[in-house]
């Protein structure tokens, strides 16, 4: 069968941070670098060849760009400065994008005034539903959350967020699968699925891919904000009112948004701190990478991957703040802050989850998980025959 | 001329540390009553060269040996007018490849002299040749294309007369339907006003005598006096000149030809280069099938060229084409899709930044060997193996299929005489005949040479008129006719106005030299030419067929007729005849031979064996002298005789060598076959092949034929003389000794 080429590509592909592909002569030196391609698979040079001939239907249907952490080696050793690393972070925008069926992911990657507009449009609305939707009689004296905004009203908002951003993350999910596995995502055996679950497991918790790089410090910073991220995400929508209080599953003693402060060893407040504190360094040192360029995989910035690290580090200094104004109890901060919080960290997981870059948690593991499926499949099918 | 001999030996450089200088002077005196002989030691300073001066003017001496260093070097040192001179290679081949002081040594250096006083005894002045004819200064330029243009220009701005003669009723060849060039710096294509600009020019200018829509009818002669005949309308013109240039020009490569698969003819859409030129002639790139905009084009690369079945060579300007092109399509439409489809880029030199541009303004390349041209829906699609993503990839809808033809020389049309000469051959069962391998030469028509060899130019390797391009880079093995422009390699327009000024050169030397008398290249300068002592001559054709450069014509009984201002003095026609009837002034069989019998052949006791070594001058004897210059020590049994050519060697030599009791002859020539490096094409492979006939003689002396041997040697091969000289010595060891010793 023979792909069709599409040199318009290319210039497509600029919007979502391309840089010159031509430059790449086709030299080899990335994948000599780089830990990801095998004698089989020259990665990610075959990549910078399906770019400039534009090969789409081959990139739609390729695991390779999300198996690749963007340690930057690539990029570092290219002799033509062609950044293959940033070639495949585009690829990885642009397969993002292709995935979403809703098209607001490709909108939100090709025009930074979308993006820009979008995100204020959602804060605006939640400062909006939070000014409504207020407890009729706040506790002026001590800060108190709860008496203003519920933690079991917000865990219901919390939920219907979670259905929603769900929906779409799952349905771009599955389309993700699909263009990867093609026919034999149905024709492998779910046996193989289970079998092969547990990697999915491990490599979301563990990113080791990430680790088999030599810059073990972007698979730190990585995992700090990964696990970081987690850990809060665990924490609000699950605990935020300790468990599921609609339907009446809950513990007092585990909820997050409470009005007494726990004891400082208490699993939770350690929890909220280490998230804290992970996400808190781990996005400094990427924003501070990225404004010096100090390596590879911060030299070229997209808009998004700012509005990305910039509503992540709002969201973490105003947590931070919230924490600090509720300790020493100024109830009127507190509840601004709580405001401001929530106008940062909404449009951050409504718009970044399902359509831009926090995707990737899903594809990348899914993809890795389905490779790994592949190879087993095809492993089997060896023997049999 | 009444000779008057002297020897001068020099003593330095180490060759009066390494021999023994009075035994050297007694031989000249005693044995050859030599009247003057002096040694010094710094022979090649002022004063060694003013002593020989001196001896000129005031001893009457005329024929001079000169014992030193190598007839390689110091030979403006050693140069006197009207002196026969003969350089004894004292330095190189004695004192720097022999151990000092040794008995071995000093008889070496002893048989050299002797050696040399021998051949000045057979030597003489020569006399140069002076055609009955008057010399002419123009030059034939036939092709008015670039190439020819360019030609005739260079030759009047130099003060010679040209004739063109061009076959189209207008001058301008195929560059006139090209509209924009892509020539130096390559940075942009530009508007093609060359050829407008050069027929101006050349039609204005009063040197040149242009003939359109004329052929050239005959050329009878040679350097200097070809005495050519132009047809031109029904009617004749005559002119005589002193050299050619043949710029006729190139046709591309036949699109009928080519594989199915790169689908010339599928599709009106389908054209070849050359074609796109035609048809985008003053306009815009269309649709040939309906005049519509072209979007998406492709170009393949290589079409019928490099492949075996087709041109097997590199046309060197397709690829650069197929850019310009692909850029001038871009220039129409920036948002068209261009492709071109490679097997290798060729962009020689700065094309190399046209290569750039192509790709700036969004060329896509694609490596790929084997693409294949199909029907899809009623365009053509273009399917390729793209190498360097491994995906096979689809080119789908295409307005445009380029196929990038390669240049044919106009030389490679025709049949080919040595087809008809073997055919004739056959008939006549002439064995004999046949072993010489026939030189490619086909009826093209373009010079209709009265030449017994035929009427064209014979073909190097495919088609082209070509002879040793690294070492003789503009020369033909026609002496006088030079090549330039695509019809001697293809070549973009930089290298055509380079080949023809080169061309042109070559042509004025020649004329300037055939008017002293001497030799072209690669015996530039040689006063010497072949003479026949007719009354012997058996008419066996030997001479005429051997001639590597056509310079020996035929009556209608056979005689040959020597045409002296073609020849290169190679001496291949001297080592031919078996009567031994030909002969140079200061090269004959003879010569050769006295020198060989002043050889001086130890008795079998002695146990001191002798080894013959007849070696080319242009490179194994240089080689024997580079091992000399390293100070590679070699066996001390051989002794060295220079040849012009091993294509010169004549069988007698070898037959008197061994019934003079030496025990060996080696024969050192240049490599031969489709390599060859032999500066006068096939006087390697002639040598070797009369060498395959020599078992007979040997067996008449009832010798072994071991004895004799061939070898191929280059300039380069210094270091391996030692051992080879060596390993034969032992193998002749083995043998024993030559029975006919002391005869
Ligand atoms: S991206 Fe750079 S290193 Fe990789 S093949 Fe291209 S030129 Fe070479
Ligand atoms: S110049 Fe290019 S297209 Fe022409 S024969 Fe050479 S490699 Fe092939
Ligand atoms: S064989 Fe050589 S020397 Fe003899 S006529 Fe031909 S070119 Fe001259
Ligand atoms: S080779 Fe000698 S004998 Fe034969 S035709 Fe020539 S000149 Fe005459």
């Amino acid at each position: 069968m023979s792909v069709k080429v599409d040199p318009k590509l290319m210039k497509d592909l600029e919007h979502f941070g391309l840089k010159d592909v031509n430059k790449c002569f086709q030299c080899g030196n990335c994948t000599a670098i780089c830990p990801l391609s095998t004698p089989e698979n020259s990665f990610p040079r075959r990549f910078m060849r399906y770019l400039q001939l534009g090969l789409t239907d081959k990139i739609l249907k390729s695991p390779e760009p999300w198996l690749c952490y963007y340690c930057g080696d690539c990029s570092t050793q290219c002799p033509r400065e062609a950044e293959p690393g940033e070639a495949m972070m585009v690829l990885r925008r642009y397969l993002t994008s292709r995935y979403d069926w809703t098209g607001f992911s490709r909108k939100f990657y090709t025009s930074e005034r979308f993006e820009i507009v979008a995100v204020a449009i959602v804060g605006i609305l939640v400062g909006l539903a939070l000014w409504l939707f207020r407890g009729s009689n706040p506790n002026m004296e001590h800060a108190a959350l709860n008496s203003v905004w519920p933690a079991p009203a917000i865990e219901i908002a919390d939920l219907v967020m979670a259905a929603i951003l769900t929906f779409f993350l799952l349905s771009n999910t599955y389309r993700c699968a699909k263009f990867i596995m093609g026919d034999l995502l149905y024709r492998i055996p779910p046996a193989i699925y289970i079998k092969k679950a547990w990697e999915l497991v491990v490599h979301f918790a563990t990113q080791k891919r990430f680790g088999e790089c030599t810059d073990k410090m972007q698979w730190f910073v990585h995992l700090l904000i990964m696990t970081g991220y987690s850990t809060v995400f665990l924490l609000v929508a699950v605990f935020l009112a300790g468990g599921l209080h609609v339907i009446g599953l809950y513990w007092d003693q585990l909820a997050f948004q409470r009005d007494v402060e726990y004891a400082i060893w208490h699993p939770i407040r350690l929890l909220g701190y280490y998230a804290t504190a992970a996400l808190l360094y781990g996005t400094t040192y990427a924003i501070i990478g990225r404004l010096k360029k100090s390596k590879a995989p911060y030299k070229n910035s997209h808009g998004t991957d700012w509005m990305f690290l910039i509503l992540l580090e709002l969201t973490t200094l105003t947590g931070i703040f919230i924490h600090f104004a509720r300790i020493v109890d100024l109830p009127m901060t507190t509840y601004v802050l709580y405001v401001v919080h929530l106008m940062v960290a909404v449009p951050m997981l409504v718009l970044e989850v399902p359509f831009a870059k926090w995707a990737h948690l899903a594809f990348r593991p899914v993809v890795v998980f389905l490779t790994q499926v592949k190879e087993e499949y095809f492993k089997e099918q060896k023997m049999l025959a | 001329m009444e000779k008057k001999t002297a020897v001068y030996v020099c003593s330095g450089c180490g060759i009066g540390a390494s021999l023994n200088i009075d035994p050297l002077m007694s031989i000249s005196k005693e044995d050859y009553s030599v009247p003057v002989c002096k040694s010094h030691e710094c022979l090649c300073s002022r004063e060694g060269a003013a002593m020989i001066k001196e001896d000129i003017s005031n001893e009457g001496v005329n024929t001079l040996v000169i014992a030193a260093c190598s007839p390689r070097v110091m030979y403006d040192v050693f140069n006197f007018e009207n002196c026969i001179v003969d350089r004894v290679n004292l330095r190189e081949q004695v004192a720097w490849c022999q151990k000092p002081g040794e008995e071995d040594t000093q008889m070496m250096a002893e048989d050299y002299l002797r050696m040399a006083l021998a051949k000045v005894e057979a030597m003489e002045l020569p006399v140069p040749f002076k055609p009955e004819q008057e010399i002419s200064r123009d030059i034939l330029v036939v092709g008015g294309g670039l190439a020819g243009m360019t030609a005739a220009m260079e030759a009047s701005k130099a003060g010679y007369g040209a004739i063109l003669v061009e076959k189209e009723p207008e001058l301008g060849g195929f560059q006139k339907k090209v509209g924009q060039i892509a020539t130096f710096p390559y940075k942009d294509l530009k508007d093609n006003r060359i050829i407008s600009d050069l027929v101006k020019a050349v039609t204005s200018n009063p040197k040149i005598k242009v003939y359109t829509g004329a052929a050239v009818e005959k050329t009878v002669g040679g350097p200097g006096i070809f005495e050519i005949s132009i047809k031109q309308n029904g009617s004749l013109a005559e002119h005589r000149c002193g050299a050619i240039v043949m710029a006729a020009g190139w046709q591309p490569y036949d699109p009928g030809k080519l594989d199915k698969k790169l689908g010339f003819g599928l599709s009106p859409d389908v054209i070849t280069n050359a074609m796109f030129e035609e048809m985008s002639f003053g306009g815009n790139v269309t649709r040939p099938s309906d005049g519509k905009p072209v979007a998406r084009v492709a170009f393949l690369q290589c079409a019928g060229s490099r492949d075996p079945k087709h041109l097997p060579y590199c046309s060197t300007v397709c690829c650069t084409t197929s850019l310009k092109q692909a850029v001038r399509i871009k220039g129409q439409n920036p948002d068209s899709e261009v492709y071109v489809v490679y097997k290798e880029m060729r962009t020689p030199g700065q094309a190399e930044d046209l290569y750039r541009k192509a790709q700036e303004s969004g060329v896509l390349f694609i490596r790929c060997q084997d693409p294949e041209v199909k029907a899809e829906g009623g365009r053509p699609a273009v399917e390729a193996a793209d190498e360097l993503s491994g995906e096979t990839i689809l080119l789908g809808n295409l307005d445009l299929v380029v196929l990038a033809t390669g240049m044919v020389p106009a030389t490679a049309f025709g049949p080919d005489i040595g087809k008809e000469l073997l055919k004739a051959a056959d008939e006549e069962k002439k064995e004999e005949d046949l072993d010489v391998p026939l030189d490619i030469i086909r009826r093209s028509k373009i010079l209709n040479l009265d030449y017994r060899q035929g009427p064209e130019m014979p073909a190097l390797r495919y088609d082209f008129p070509d002879s040793h391009f690294i070492c003789f880079p503009y020369e033909t093995r026609r002496t006088g006719i030079y090549a330039a422009g695509c019809v001697h390699r293809p070549m973009g327009i930089g290298s055509t106005l380079e080949d023809a000024a080169g061309a042109t050169m070559k042509a004025i030397q020649c004329i300037e030299l055939t008017s002293r008398g001497a030799a072209v290249h690669p015996r530039a300068g040689d006063m010497s030419y072949p003479e026949f002592a007719m009354q012997r001559c058996t008419q066996c054709k030997r001479c005429t067929v051997e001639c590597p450069f056509g310079a020996i014509n035929e009556d209608e009984k056979a005689n040959p007729l020597p045409q002296p201002t073609r020849c290169r003095r190679c001496g291949v026609c001297m080592g031919a005849c078996p009567e031994r009837i030909i002969s140079f002034k200061n090269y004959s069989v003879a010569m050769i031979g006295s020198m060989v019998k002043a050889i001086n052949v130890p008795e079998e006791d002695e146990e001191k064996p002798r080894i013959l070594v007849l070696a080319c001058e242009n490179d194994a004897y240089a080689a024997l002298d580079m091992a000399g210059i390293h100070r590679m020590t070699h066996n001390p049994w051989v002794r060295v005789i220079p040849l012009r050519c091993l294509g010169s060697m004549n069988l007698v030599w070898i037959a008197d060598s061994l019934s003079k009791g030496i025990d060996g002859v080696l024969l050192l020539g240049c490599q031969h076959g489709d390599d060859y490096q032999c500066h006068f094409i096939k006087g390697s492979e002639l040598a070797s092949i009369r060498l395959s006939k020599v078992s007979e003689t040997l067996n008449r002396l009832a010798l072994e034929s071991d004895r004799v041997r061939f070898e191929t040697v280059s300039i380069i091969d210094y270091p391996k003389l030692p051992g080879l000289l060596d390993e034969f010595a032992e193998k002749l060891v083995e043998i024993g000794p030559n029975p006919f010793k002391g005869w």
